[in-house]
């Protein structure tokens, strides 16, 4: 006789499917138990076609070993006007489904499908409302099998209850162990630390379990542990998963997932190899998504909107979350979500794709130096745009004039509550006191939020994206450019100088308007206009828009740096902001910039220019004397394609040929660290296994890149990079400082 | 990821680039004139992108006679000013 369910609250850390059994669910108990449950999740796919096929497809799908239950439904296909008769197969377990789907897309290739390849957890959230650490009441019977499952809170909630994690972090101090193997293990959970040295042979796998024994923690946090960590230490062992278990669930293994070079946004990215565990959350910082924007608050929340597991949401790109949300919202409405999307472009007239087909706009700033500039931008911009206008690809458009859809699209109805909260996020970071460790939590959740919203709109327009519609992208932009150029239109109706527009903000200036509410009219009227949120971004002390490079005449749309009121900074385009920038230039060049900000006002700031030229003169000092740190100087270089592709290598190129001979075979879309050095070569790939002579260092070529960086800076006071080597040569005595003209703010 | 159409600036820099022979054929100095009006176009790509015009050049053409202009109307003010203040000496 069994015992009568049992009832338990608690937080859902994370599901996967479970064989025939359907699926394994870890719940972290209210009374902190870790409880391994599981729960039958039968799943269905669709199948549409002729009428004669599909009859062929049930009798065929009838007379498999293990048949699922057919019926026949009519159901919704977002891109078709009316209901579509479909073939539901409905298979006992995910498990199931995925092997009989393997082989009927095989045997009927030529038939459309559905829900065919959805993952288990975003099924179960679709169902549930289930998302990872959702508060929950499960009903369980007495093997631990799930009765009845009900979710307690919402992924919108901005105050959950947090649940009791336990985290122990695998910490390698020193960088990256394929540079070096590392000589010290840190582990670390909560205040117990051991600082302990890597030593050769078992004993570090042996330490790394007695803390898993000890602490049996949720999350294992590492450095590098999908790449080399994870797999170093359990080679270490005989047995590896029974001597050093990783996971809890033990009926489980390591799910490994092999690293990939992909193509997208114009650039070849590289993702490393992925150590995934059953029971238990392994994230890599080092692998990690944004990991140095958002941090683990950052991935819980991302992982909790989106309803992607943990692990998961910590590694893939924003793109893959924003269409999982958009496959929850079809799968509870009974909208179908196409297997492969069958949607094409329509031939169109030349001049409609000349009208319809571009991007934001972005202006030419009126270089030089301004005071007193507020610079105020659209709260996600482009998903606002989508929720007004009722962007959807089933939807007729509506204009900023139209009052609110009353019906909201997919898409719309997709992303409007995480607008929502992001909003409300952000407002409330604004106002907690700097103390207050909500504000950095928040800041965090609203970057991880950030993303999602930034990729949503380019998503539309992905040749492979579900529920993309190339003319609803278009849209989008259309949208974002009337509003853009009525905010434009509205400032100049109040007198305002438009200096600078780029695609979702603005920078405006008038005489006498210097603090943040000199300018709350102008933003009310913008919202009046365009019925999207607008905030001010700050008011800047000074702004510097700097031309091009190449045409000191042509002003360009992204570069610019400056001061805002509270003495923070802004700086965009400029070397500081690029990943192949050495640390040591970056950190220069921003400090030089530092050293203007101390002005207290844009008048008096030719005054700070000398300590500023000093600044520079004593970092090129500190490399001629060779006191900077070697690791300041690596450059992190991008290989754009496989080794072998190149016909006249890159640095990139010529450091992956100096690891070949060493079984190094970096991929395409991988960053590899190097230093610039004299002799042929001109690279020296720092993970080479030979020592490096700091003699060997390219001096004068690290010169003329912090020359070039801090050319950016004093641009605006008439110094070129010209003048700047001649003055760092010590002929400053020669060239006395640009009369003033050029710092007249304007 | 893709384009259709080439970007506003590509347009300018191809435009400009067609008239390579003219440019050759021209002046020393009427060449770094001529620099200096496709300048001027460049100072309002983003209109010219709002625009959208099947033949961009002749938006290009309009954004070189605006500039002219203006520095016309500058320089037209600045010698009323000169003409004002010497009447009044």
């Amino acid at each position: 006789m069994s015992s009568p369910p049992d009832e338990i609250e608690g937080w859902l850390l994370d599901l996967y499917e479970d064989g025939e059994r359907g699926l394994a669910l870890w719940l972290i108990a209210a009374d902190g138990r870790r409880l391994r449950l599981r729960q039958r999740f039968p799943v269905c796919f669709y199948a549409a076609g002729p009428a004669a096929r599909l009859r062929e497809l049930w009798r065929w799908l009838a007379g498999q070993p293990d048949p699922p239950r057919l019926s026949r439904q009519e159901r919704r296909d977002l891109f078709l006007p009316a209901p579509l008769a479909v073939l539901c197969a409905e298979c006992a377990a995910p498990a199931a489904q995925r092997a009989l789907f393997a082989q009927t897309a095989q045997a009927f290739p030529e038939l459309t499908y559905y829900d065919a390849d959805v993952q288990v957890q975003i099924r179960h959230a679709a169902v549930y409302g289930s998302f990872p650490l959702a508060r929950c009441r499960v009903t369980l019977d007495a093997q631990l099998e799930v009765r009845a499952f009900q979710t307690l809170d919402s992924p919108w909630e901005l105050d959950p209850e947090p649940a009791p994690l336990k985290v122990l972090e695998l910490n390698l101090r020193e960088g990256s162990p394929l540079h070096a193997p590392p000589t010290r293990l840190e582990l670390r959970c909560g205040a117990w630390r051991q600082d302990l040295p890597f030593l050769p042979g078992d004993a570090p796998a042996y330490w790394v379990r007695a803390a898993l024994r000890r602490f049996d923690p949720d999350i294992l946090l590492t450095d590098y542990g999908d790449t080399w960590l994870l797999q170093e230490l359990l080679g270490r062992v005989k047995d590896s998963l029974a001597e050093l278990p990783l996971n809890r669930d033990a009926e489980h293994g390591l799910r490994l997932i092999r690293q990939k070079t992909y193509f997208s946004y114009g650039q070849v990215v590289y993702r490393g190899q992925q150590v995934h565990l059953a029971g238990r959350l392994h994230i890599d910082r080092k692998n990690a998504m944004l990991w140095g924007d958002y941090g683990l608050e950052g991935v819980l929340e991302n992982a909790r909107v989106t309803a992607l597991p943990i692990q998961t949401a910590a590694r893939v790109s924003p793109g893959s979350g924003i269409s999982c949300m958009q496959m929850i919202t079809a799968l509870r409405q009974g909208i179908l979500v196409p297997w492969r999307k069958q949607q094409v472009e329509q031939p169109r007239p030349l001049l409609n794709l000349i009208h319809a087909d571009f991007g934001g706009l972005v202006y030419q700033p009126r270089v030089g130096l301004h005071r007193d500039v507020a610079a105020a931008d659209f709260t996600s911009m482009y998903p606002a745009v989508i929720v007004r206008c009722n962007l959807s690809p089933e939807k007729q458009a509506i204009s900023l004039d139209d009052p609110p859809a009353a019906d909201p699209g997919l898409i719309p109805q997709t992303l409007a509550p995480l607008i929502q909260k992001r909003v409300l996020l952000k407002k409330r970071a604004a106002q907690l006191p700097g103390w207050d460790p909500r504000r950095t939590q928040d800041k965090a959740r609203a970057a991880a939020q950030k993303w999602l919203l930034v990729v949503c709109f380019g998503y539309m327009g992905y040749r492979n994206a579900r529920f993309g519609l190339i003319s609803a992208h278009e849209a989008v932009t259309a949208g974002g450019r009337e509003a853009l150029m009525r905010a434009k239109e509205a400032a100049e109706d109040e007198g305002f100088e438009v200096l600078h527009l780029f695609v979702d903000a603005l920078w405006v200036q008038k005489a006498g308007c210097c603090a943040p509410q000199h300018f709350q009219g102008l933003l009310e009227e913008i919202t009046r206009r365009t019925g999207l949120p607008i905030a001010l971004d700050g008011v800047y002390r000074w702004v510097a828009f700097l031309p091009s490079r190449v045409d000191a005449r042509v002003p360009v749309g992204n570069r610019y740096f400056g001061v805002f009121q509270d003495g923070t900074l802004k700086v965009r385009g400029l070397a500081a902001r690029r990943r192949d920038t050495p640390a040591w230039v970056a950190r220069a060049q921003i400090a030089l910039i530092e050293q203007l900000a101390k002005a207290p006002d844009a008048a008096c700031l030719g005054e700070y220019v000398p300590g500023a030229l000093e600044l520079l003169r004593a970092e090129l000092r500190r490399l001629r004397e060779g006191r900077v740190e070697l690791e300041d100087l690596l450059v992190a270089a991008r290989l754009g394609k496989p080794l072998d592709k190149y016909k006249s290598a890159s640095p990139a190129a010529r450091a992956a040929a100096q690891l070949r001979p060493y079984g190094v075979e970096a991929q395409a879309g991988q960053r590899l660290p190097l230093i610039y050095v004299r002799g042929p070569e001109r690279v020296w790939a720092w993970d080479r296994p030979q020592a490096f002579d700091r003699r060997w260092v390219d001096v004068a070529f690290y010169r003329r890149l912090l020359l070039r960086a801090a050319s950016d800076v004093f641009q605006p006071f008439g110094l070129s990079e010209r003048d700047l080597a001649l003055r760092m040569e010590g002929n400053a005595a020669l060239l006395s400082l640009p009369a003033s003209g050029n710092l007249q703010a304007q | 990821m893709g384009r259709t159409l080439p970007s506003i600036t590509q347009s300018l820099s191809e435009e400009q680039a067609a008239y390579a022979r003219f440019r050759r054929a021209l002046r020393r100095a009427d060449q770094l004139a001529l620099d200096e009006l496709f300048v001027a176009a460049r100072q309002h790509l983003a209109a010219a992108a709002y625009a959208a015009n099947a033949l961009p050049m002749e938006t290009f053409l309009l954004a070189m006679l605006l500039e002219e202009h203006k520095e016309t109307a500058r320089l037209r003010a600045l010698l009323e000013g000169l003409l004002e203040r010497r009447g009044s000496e």
